[in-house]
């Protein structure tokens, strides 16, 4: 019988701030040794943590072909991200996974696609990117609209040079700041500076509430269907597997039939 | 037909104790669950860098299991194998063998390996779930007899009482609950409820088929790091909170909600069963002296109401 809440132990490659309160965790694929093809699949997630002090999901960020090493953005939330900030290279983690359902790949070629995430959301649609850049021509336009509370809470800043070469990336920040001179908050004025074939487009959304916002204020006047708009949610998750009960919603479980649903799927969610 | 008298069960039991632990659960007060999915079971420990995972249990008896409970063991062995095997579970159920002790009428085997159903003049008919047990239990032959069907009377069926009876006739029609219970999401009696409701667990604690849990790590001061499962309830306020304090059922009427939502509609869709057995546990043991059948048939009433509307 195969013990799937045995986690694998695995080597910390490296860890890197990528905010004050975020950190880049780069750790040893574990299962390079299996297969040669995709590891997972973007928009799924790993448990990651330690035995005496717990266990929490996280989505990766890093391509879903990278053989070496799997990466995770991990912000200092509680008990267990405080724990795991403590860690230090050369250190080791316990993973297991990947869990969850992931974003539908195959359903958005040919489509133009726009990204739509905030703060601490970027990993699964960072992968996704890594994605689509290694199928450019299978995409049409693509773009990322990005946005956090203050510049310094924009992750992967270093990777955006990179994307930009195939993909458009508009960035937002919530409040004024004196450094900023790109857009404050998801603005209905950005619908403007995105050309998409409304009727042949999918939106990938991930990240915490003002996601709401950007759906009222983009996706809708761009006119993209509720059937096409992807949304990569968070609940509480234990188990990984649909059994602990923790992250049901309505008739689905976040980790098995989840974490990406389309948004009528979850609209009326009674929670 | 193979039966057992009923002054012998008590010597079949204690020759069975001289090989193997054998739990009677017609004392306990917590559900029969407890054997296969313990309230705290210790799943990983970790040394340094080694994780040890729990040792599989010594091969165990578990006798006594009432009707309803035979019922829920098949729908928790069912639920355990979705979608994938429970590790933790199996290592427990596959090394037990579960006997039941019955009044009601049966068909055939209702749940578990063997099955005692008590029939007229202080017999007992056993009902075997397959070859594998008829073997096992040629070592203890000598409690047994073979007696031919035409000597048999069967007693009459003890009536359930008026509770049992209307439950079971509710059960009857899974999804026509399933139905109700997904319309009544704005039903008043949800903000009833929630007022009298406590929160306090104890009506999933004594289900025999509610299995939220929990996984919680510790770490003592003398160097231990385990990993624990934990018996969960969805109606704890800290059900569906996450790091961070954001709390995904805050109110404890989307909890209660949620009880009966996975109960009899996510459940529904899962196995195509309630997964209720109506064996009363949740009512005769709440606080608030909540009565799930009087909540299932206010519900059920509007709802044939509204349809008819």
């Amino acid at each position: 019988m195969k013990n799937i809440y045995l986690p694998k132990i695995v080597k910390i490659k490296a860890v890197n701030d990528l905010s004050p309160t975020v950190k880049l965790f780069c750790v040893a694929n574990p299962f390079s040794k299996q297969s040669n093809g995709m590891y997972f699949i973007p928009g799924q997630f790993f448990l990651l943590g330690k035995i005496g002090y717990g266990e929490a999901p996280f989505g990766v960020l890093s391509s879903p072909y990278e053989k070496k090493y799997l990466e995770f953005a991990i912000r200092k939330a509680g008990n267990v991200t405080n724990y795991l900030h403590t860690l230090r290279a050369g250190g080791t983690i316990e993973i297991r996974g990947p869990y969850g359902n992931g974003f539908p790949l195959d359903f958005m070629k040919e489509k133009d696609v726009v990204l739509i995430t905030g703060g601490c959301g970027i990993p699964p649609i960072a992968a996704l990117i890594e994605y689509i850049i290694l199928y450019r021509q299978n995409f049409g336009n693509v773009y990322l609209l990005y946005g956090a509370k203050s510049p310094e809470e924009l992750l992967l800043k270093d990777r955006f040079k990179k994307w930009e070469r195939y993909i458009n990336i508009i960035l937002t920040i919530d409040k004024p700041h004196p450094q900023w001179h790109g857009p404050v908050g998801f603005v209905s004025d950005l619908v403007k500076k995105i050309k998409i074939n409304e009727l042949d487009a999918v939106a990938v959304m991930c990240g915490p509430g003002p996601m709401m916002d950007a759906l009222e204020k983009i996706l809708r006047p761009l006119g993209i269907s509720d059937r096409r708009i992807f949304v990569n949610i968070e609940r509480k998750m234990q188990c990984g597997i649909g059994k602990c009960q923790h992250c049901n919603c309505n008739k689905n479980y976040t980790c098995l039939n989840g974490p990406v649903f389309t948004y009528d799927e979850i609209e009326n969610a009674y929670d | 037909m193979l039966c057992i008298r009923e002054s012998e069960i008590n010597n079949f039991l204690n020759e069975l104790r001289k090989k193997y632990n054998v739990f009677d659960v017609r004392n306990d007060n917590l559900p029969f669950k407890q054997y296969f999915f313990p309230p705290e079971d210790r799943i990983f420990e970790r040394k340094k860098n080694k994780i040890k995972t729990a040792k599989k249990s010594a091969p165990f008896i578990l006798f006594g299991l009432n009707f309803y409970d035979l019922a829920a063991l098949n729908q928790l062995d069912e639920l355990m194998l979705k979608p994938q095997e429970d590790y933790f579970y199996f290592q427990r159920r596959n090394q037990s063998i579960v006997i039941g002790l019955i009044k009601e009428e049966v068909d055939s085997l209702p749940g578990g390996e063997i099955v005692f159903q008590k029939i007229d003049n202080g017999l007992h008919r056993v009902w075997l779930k397959n070859e594998k047990q008829r073997k096992w239990l040629k070592k203890y032959q000598h409690f047994f007899e073979e007696i031919p069907d035409e000597k048999i009377t069967m007693k009459k069926i003890e009536k359930l009482d008026e509770w049992n009876k209307e439950m079971q006739q509710l059960l009857l029609e899974p999804e026509k609950l399933t139905k109700a219970i997904e319309w009544s999401i704005n039903h008043p009696l949800w903000d009833e409820l929630a007022q009298r409701c406590l929160g306090c667990g104890i009506c999933t604690f004594m289900c025999p088929l509610c299995y939220c849990f929990s996984i919680e790590d510790y770490k003592t001061l003398n160097g231990e790091n385990y990993r624990l499962r934990k018996w969960s309830s969805c109606t704890l306020n800290d059900f569906a909170l996450i790091a961070g304090g954001h709390n995904f059922r805050k109110e404890l009427k989307k909890r209660y909600y949620n009880w009966f939502y996975h109960k009899f509609v996510r459940g529904y869709y899962e196995t195509g069963n309630s997964l209720c057995v109506g064996c009363g546990r949740c009512y005769h043991n709440c606080p608030a002296q909540i009565d799930i059948l009087k909540v299932l048939k206010t519900i059920l009433n509007d709802y044939e109401k509204h349809l008819s509307a």
